[in-house]
């Protein structure tokens, strides 16, 4: 069994425990654990654009370091750290990326740092969790442990910004992604592509501009909607959130009922592995996704 | 036509100035094609579009630029900085002028003012991108 060091990041252990329990199950599954480094903290979120504000990127630097020394506890591993939320993912290579151009800002950063007995040394690799998918394990190992393929199922990937922006920190092709549909036709379902599946859900300003995510979560929706879609498939807890909670409120506005439920890619891989119900924590979604499962007889 | 003159001194130098330091781009390399703003999710919902706020950055003018809502409206979901054909990081010039305006008033949003169950609803991701997009 390969063993990752693994940031979950903070929501994945709040709104998102249904994308961790299944994403750490289809890991075993696939032998290659995720393993939750031990004392990690929050990345920051969203990365400082900023040139001259250190502060900001001491966090992410320190989950670097924190993921380097918990490498010491795993078997058969990399010097790989492990993603599953896209905005971690984002932060995390950017700010790798950063320090390796500036190493005087490094060794700032490490004065900061060293106060905790801890340094960096650029020399963990961020991967998302879909990246490990596609190259480390790769999908014919995951179509073989396929025991019920998701048919029936019409999965719009939505990528949104984060795993494909900026080129530091994209996970695929910036443009033309492919990895999310690889993977559910590996799972047995349809991929419904989307022209809009990297427009933004409006991100944080959920918190104070809600009206921002309403228009676009509409849009996006639709526009997978129109093209045959029964379901989406996201990396983001931020994005699932924002789709799922928006279209609860707009039906409750228009009283439409042909809501799309918003699945993460590691439920439907978790569905389709035969893993136990509970761990999807469907009762954390808005728009059940029960509903359609049970129609397409795939509980 | 109507022409409107503008002042072009020390003040507006300065504020150019520090736009490029803190977000390291060279606001001249914009040559005013409109790609940020044509591909921008949020264009339909900002005052002046992104060209418009970067083209009076470019001319200094500073009231105008802290005036729109444009750098508010912006998610930072990076597709300018990306599709920009002169590479400039479109997305920092937006985050430029939203930390010009916090190093000097350090809360666009009043955390005390949102509702509890708000707070206690919303993912931690949102609050916490918000506080850091939004607060000094």
């Amino acid at each position: 069994m390969v063993q990752y060091s693994y940031f979950p990041g903070c929501n994945l252990k709040t709104n998102a425990k249904g994308f961790e329990e299944t994403a750490i199950a289809v890991s075993k599954k696939l032998n290659s654990e995720l393993v939750e480094i031990p004392n990690w903290n929050c990345c920051g979120t969203v990365h400082t654009m900023t040139t001259d504000n250190l502060m900001k990127r001491i966090a992410p630097v320190r989950v670097l370091a924190r993921s380097k020394n918990h490498l010491e506890d795993l078997k058969d591993t990399s010097n790989h750290v492990v993603t599953l939320c896209s905005m971690c993912n984002s932060t995390l290579k950017i700010v790798n990326e950063e320090v390796k151009e500036n190493p005087d800002d490094l060794e700032t950063i490490n004065f900061q740092l060293e106060e905790d007995n801890e340094t960096y040394s650029i020399d963990m690799e961020v991967k998302h969790f879909l990246e490990v998918l596609r190259d480390s394990i790769g999908f014919e190992q995951i179509r073989s442990n396929v025991v019920k393929p998701l048919e029936g199922l019409k999965v719009s990937p939505y990528y949104g910004c984060m795993l494909l922006h900026p080129e530091k920190a994209k996970i695929d092709d910036i443009e033309m992604p492919t990895v999310l549909e690889d993977l559910m036709e590996s799972l047995g379902a349809e991929a419904i592509f989307s022209p809009l599946f990297k427009y933004c859900c409006g991100s944080y300003h959920i918190v104070d501009q809600e009206d921002i995510v309403a228009g676009q979560v509409e849009k996006i929706v639709e526009a997978a909607r129109v093209r045959g879609a029964n379901a989406l498939a996201v990396a983001c807890p931020l994005c699932a959130y924002n789709i799922d909670q928006q279209q609860k409120v707009i039906d409750e506005k228009t009283g439409r009922k042909d809501s799309l439920p918003v699945f993460y890619f590691s439920q439907l891989m978790a569905l389709a592995f035969g893993e136990s119900l509970e761990i999807n924590h469907f009762e954390d979604h808005e728009i059940d996704p029960r509903i359609l499962l049970e129609e397409l007889k795939l509980l | 036509m109507s022409y409107e003159y503008i002042k072009f001194g020390q003040e507006e130098k300065d504020f150019i100035e520090k736009i490029q330091e803190i977000s390291g781009q060279n606001i001249y390399s914009c040559y005013q094609c409109g790609k940020c703003s044509a591909g921008c999710a949020f264009s339909n919902k900002m005052d002046k579009t992104v060209n418009q706020l970067i083209h009076f950055i470019q001319m200094g003018q500073k009231e105008k630029v802290l005036k729109a809502n444009t750098h508010w409206i912006c998610a930072s979901c990076l597709t300018c900085t990306i599709r920009c054909p002169r590479e400039i990081d479109v997305a920092a010039l937006m985050e430029a002028v939203r930390e010009y305006i916090l190093r000097e008033e350090p809360e666009k949003m009043k955390i005390a003012d949102i509702p509890k169950d708000v707070l206690n609803k919303l993912p931690n991701i949102a609050l916490v991108g918000s506080f850091r997009k939004k607060t000094g």
